[in-house]
């Protein structure tokens, strides 16, 4: 198994229309499984992204009590959100010996590169999906549904490499980015001028998320497989000072509206509902999934395409799955920039919160001992960036394993996706397959 | 003279992350001769001051990088040196009318050299 494909794109779930998922309950996640984190990779293979995500892999196995042997599938996120490692001369950083002869297994891992490196020699399908683990963990969820595998690993390895992260080189731009970069790296300031937009339709100003911000480290500081609890404890102790003192990025974004680029892998494990029942962990079903690929008409997006987007998002999950905005207990969205959360809380319509009101309801109580746990994962602010910590608790809390996190409200239903409201992936779970 | 010295932490002092070149001995030995000192970084204000005081090393001032500004108004000193690791240090010292030393350059502590200088 030299390649893979991507996952192909008509097997997303992205329009409204198409009724309840035909293989709602029938496709379950039984495993979970995390390495550990650091800030940046320090270049010993131990630590690499491939060994991280065999890691990950091997934990999602044990979890549900399975081996190797048992996979039939692999889907893999293939590319880190860091930058290469060979890719960069004036590092002069080489290549090693195989398997890390190349940038699969250090900066990204491939299905492949798992199949081979792990010995799974049972897996007959293997895809990629492009942007986030959402992606491949909503296409795992159909192809167990199409029967196409019955136990399927989904992985991804996450980098950040030493030295600085994502720099645009040079001093000038052309081409759309013209419009974009002369604030920053062009989704920056897309969400920032989003977010002004909402501060003065609605009356809210930056100074208000400080609670949202201040409860996603606390949710940190209680989930152990996350980057701050592991290796940054200090950091889930900000106050509002703290966070009103950082500095601007892009006015209104400031640096701890932004998650934190680590070194990681994880890893989900899926597989039949009739499979499930067999295994060690207790089943968490799968009740839909959905894409939301957004077109803009512009170069930035406005408020009103990102508060339909939301909305639209909202509407497919609620569709696909049958449940109505009352019944979801848990839930995930994104965090990776604090200032489009506000959406999806609206959109979705999460106890209520209806469109400007998101900003009042984190002044209240959304401690994961409240009534109101709004994404008791603690998301990428309090974990650092994956992308995955929401999917990863929602099946946590939902299991009833979330230890210190675990939300105290009825725990049987939960959505999680990422990454923006114009380009993201979802997922609808339950405790139960009906 | 009096030399105001501020201290980048990610990059720069030895606690920082990556760890920097700088370290708490270096800073003691910059306090012990005369010097005002403190941090001016992006970490949290509750988190610089915590390091601080963990390493019980008596801080005069911590602050956020961009506001070096402010640091120079609340202390009078003959010279302003900020020491960090980014062009953004470099940037915002700059701004605010501080000289800035690379953090390989901090590590050489150029602070005493300018007050034993001082004293001919």
């Amino acid at each position: 198994m030299a390649s893979t494909e991507m996952f192909p794109e008509s097997r997303y779930r992205k329009t409204e229309g198409l009724g309840v998922w035909e293989h709602r309950g029938k496709v379950a996640i039984v495993g979970l499984g995390n390495s550990p984190t650091s800030r940046r990779w320090d270049g010993t293979l131990e630590t690499s992204l491939g060994a991280w995500t065999m890691l990950a892999a091997q934990k999602a196995l044990d979890e549900a009590g399975i081996t190797v042997d048992d996979v039939d599938g692999v889907i893999a996120c293939d590319k880190g959100m860091g930058d290469d490692w060979g890719g960069d001369a004036s590092q002069g950083r080489g290549y090693f010996e195989a398997p890390y002869d190349s940038e699969d297994g250090l900066s990204g891992v491939s299905a492949h590169w798992l199949v081979k490196n792990m010995g799974l020699k049972n897996v007959k399908m293997t895809y990629h999906a492009p942007g986030c683990l959402s992606t491949a963990l909503v296409a795992a969820a159909q192809a167990v549904g199409d029967g196409e595998a019955h136990t399927v690993l989904v992985v991804r390895g996450t980098g950040n490499m030493p030295g600085r992260y994502h720099q645009t080189p040079g001093n000038t731009t052309g081409g759309n980015g013209q419009w974009t970069n002369p604030w920053g790296w062009q989704l920056i300031p897309q969400i920032a001028f989003g977010f002004d937009q909402y501060c003065r339709t609605y009356g809210k100003n930056h100074d208000m998320m400080a609670p949202f911000i201040l409860n996603q480290r606390r949710n940190g500081s209680m989930f152990p497989e996350g980057f701050y609890y592991q290796n940054r404890p200090d950091d889930l102790q900000i106050t509002a000072e703290d966070y009103l003192a950082s500095r601007w990025i892009c006015k209104p974004m400031n640096m701890n509206d932004c998650d934190l680029p680590i070194q990681t892998a994880g890893a989900f494990l899926f597989t039949t509902a009739e499979r499930a029942k067999d295994m060690k962990k207790k089943p968490v079903y799968v009740l839909n999934h959905v894409t939301q690929r957004g077109v803009v008409r512009s170069s930035l997006e406005t408020m009103a395409e990102t508060e339909e987007f939301s909305a639209h998002i909202a509407r497919k999950c609620y569709e696909g799955s049958g449940l109505t905005a009352s019944e979801v207990d848990v839930f995930n969205p994104y965090d990776g920039f604090t200032l489009f959360t506000q959406w999806f809380l609206e959109g979705f319509g999460w106890h209520g919160v209806g469109k400007g009101e998101a900003l009042d309801f984190y002044a209240g109580d959304i401690r994961v001992e409240g009534p109101h746990p709004f994404s008791s994962s603690g998301g990428n602010n309090g974990n650092g960036r994956t992308r995955w910590w929401g999917h990863y608790d929602t099946v946590q809390q939902l299991r009833g394993e979330a230890g210190d996190r675990q939300v105290q409200i009825k725990h049987e239903t939960g959505i999680s996706g990422a990454f923006t409201p114009g380009h993201s992936d979802w997922l609808v779970l339950g405790t139960s397959p009906d | 003279m009096k030399i105001l010295v501020s201290f980048d932490i990610d990059g720069c002092l030895e606690t920082g992350d990556p760890p920097g070149p700088i370290t708490l001995d270096m800073v003691r030995k910059a306090q012990s001769s005369g010097c005002i000192i403190g941090s001016c970084s992006d970490r949290a204000l509750s988190s610089q001051r915590r390091m601080w005081d963990d390493n019980n090393i008596v801080y005069d001032f911590v602050s956020p990088k961009y506001a070096l500004g402010d640091v120079m108004k609340q202390f009078e000193a003959d010279k302003y040196i900020h020491t960090g690791d980014r062009d953004m240090d470099e940037m915002f010292a700059k701004k605010a009318g501080f000289d800035f030393y690379w953090e390989k350059e901090g590590a050489e502590e150029p602070w005493l050299a300018m007050l034993e200088e001082s004293k001919d």
